[in-house]
């Protein structure tokens, strides 16, 4: 095969997961939240409603593309691309197994943080050129939230990669074929929370905001740009759980050499989907004060006070057989 | 003051969880649809007797009882002293479904029915004709009073007591 077509293909199948992904979380967080208000959830297109999300995105694809008469008519065009693009690139260092991984990056973990950064810009981007006062409220806390939060959970991965001894992410999951680092507890609290707000899932959803933001950001869009900006929250929330596994859950380990790496993977990611979709159907939102509040006050100085001690431990009980220190 | 611990986050999870498995307490409307409680007020219907003849015998009353102003009955008599009803008109699109007009029957011709999919199309159809050209009941016959003739000093002596 020639390289370009080589190149090509893992891309493709990268794209082509997110948007099944985004398909399947869409139909899941309708069922969870149905079963969790004591409804029922979709039922109608399909057995238990399977296919409800097809026919959304279908309904998406054929709705007019509208852009209003006062937007900035570039921004506002570019906006849902500088969101979704960041999303589809973090899906290129997930290890689903030990050889899928689209690239096997030496500092893949920061490659994560820092290409899930570039969404805030595009949100900005988006509520700014849409001129519309809830778009910009919403663009606003987005960056607020993202700023506070991108220290506290880049900070509270770093005692995984000291005793892991290593950014790669397929290097983070070996070092747990013995005992995930779950055990962790302190940096997966810290980071579950970051996470959420990274994510923009509730409890820390403010950056859409249904009952204050009518749609945040996404106010203004209509049709596939929508989409896009939606497919990509979805996607992040992914992303996000996928991190969760392959940092604190033993990653594609767990399947006792009978159920394949990438479904281990798949299910524990998922599972984790599952539990934040429970969250958000359980808890109340959080005060913007009290966002930032928590962030600056309590988790930053909270993850770096678990870095040094990580750090201690590992230093005087050398455990782990990653050569950090 | 209290310390907080944050088992209060813990509990709700636990909750949101057992109501997974709950019963669901909506159905599938259109497919499925649930009784109605037996005193549920909805549109007003005629009753029929066994024979399938209105029980109506257009006296009127519900007309007067209805503090919407929405029911209108059109009779009219025949030469052999048999009373028509030609429309029992009904607006469905102004009606609060209070039910005066049936508590108001002294005949039970009317109750208050249980079909709930009154939504319409067209606005035209909202005032219907709940009985149109049918022959009036002549009502329950109940035996006459009896009449007062036999002492007729009692109505004089209590209009003088109530003057008095």
């Amino acid at each position: 095969m020639s390289p370009i077509i080589n190149a090509v293909i893992p891309f493709l199948a990268a794209l082509g997961l997110l948007l099944f992904n985004g398909v399947v979380m869409i139909w899941m967080l309708r069922k969870v939240l149905g079963f969790l208000h004591l409804r029922l959830g979709p039922m109608v297109q399909g057995p238990h409603g399977v296919f409800q999300t097809l026919f959304d995105v279908l309904k998406l694809l054929s709705k007019e593309d509208i852009t209003p008469r006062k937007v900035d008519k570039v921004l506002f065009f570019l906006a849902p691309a500088i969101v979704f693009v960041p999303s589809l690139m973090a899906y290129m260092i997930i290890p689903f197994s030990e050889t899928w991984v689209v690239a096997d990056l030496d500092l893949g973990l920061l490659f994560v943080f820092a290409i899930m950064s570039l969404i805030p810009l595009g949100i900005l981007a988006a509520g700014w050129s849409s001129n519309n006062k809830w778009s910009l409220i919403g663009a606003m806390r987005v960056i607020g939230a993202q700023i506070t939060y991108e220290v506290p959970m880049l900070l509270a991965a770093i005692p995984i990669v000291i005793m892991a001894g290593s950014m790669n992410m397929g290097d983070i999951v070996d070092a747990q074929s013995q005992i995930w680092f779950i055990i962790h507890v302190p940096a997966f609290l810290l980071f579950f929370i970051a996470g959420l707000i990274e994510s923009g899932q509730t409890p820390f959803d403010l950056i859409e905001a249904e009952s204050e933001l009518v749609s945040g950001y996404a106010t203004e869009y209509s049709a596939m740009k929508f989409g896009l900006l939606f497919l990509s929250e979805f996607s992040n929330t992914f992303i996000f759980s996928a991190l969760l596994v392959t940092l604190f859950f033993g990653g594609w380990h767990g399947g006792f050499g009978i159920v394949p790496a990438p479904v281990v993977f798949m299910l524990k990611t998922y599972i984790g989907i599952f539990i934040i979709m429970t969250i958000r159907g359980t808890m109340p939102r959080v005060r913007v004060d009290n966002l930032l509040a928590i962030g600056w006050k309590f988790l930053l100085p909270a993850s770096l006070v678990v870095i040094i001690l990580t750090a201690a431990i590992i230093k005087v009980f050398p455990v782990f057989s990653g050569g950090a220190l | 003051m209290k310390r907080l611990y944050g088992w209060g986050i813990v509990r709700s999870m636990f909750i949101a969880y057992k109501n997974l498995f709950r019963k669901k307490i909506t159905v599938q409307y259109p497919f499925k649809k649930l009784t109605l409680p037996e005193r549920a007020r909805w549109a007003v219907e005629p009753i029929f007797n066994e024979a399938g003849e209105t029980k109506c015998t257009a006296c009127l009353i519900c007309e007067r009882a209805c503090p919407d102003f929405i029911i209108k009955i059109d009779t009219h008599t025949d030469e052999d002293k048999t009373k028509h009803i030609d429309a029992w008109n009904y607006d469905i699109g102004a009606c609060m479904m209070c039910g005066l007009c049936v508590e108001a029957c002294p005949f039970d011709a009317i109750q208050m029915g249980h079909n709930y999919e009154l939504a319409r199309t067209d606005p035209s159809t909202l005032s219907i004709k709940l009985l149109e050209g049918v022959l009036a009941s002549k009502g329950k016959q109940r035996p006459a009073a009896p009449a007062n003739i036999d002492k007729p000093e009692e109505k004089p002596a209590e209009k003088g007591g109530l003057d008095g």
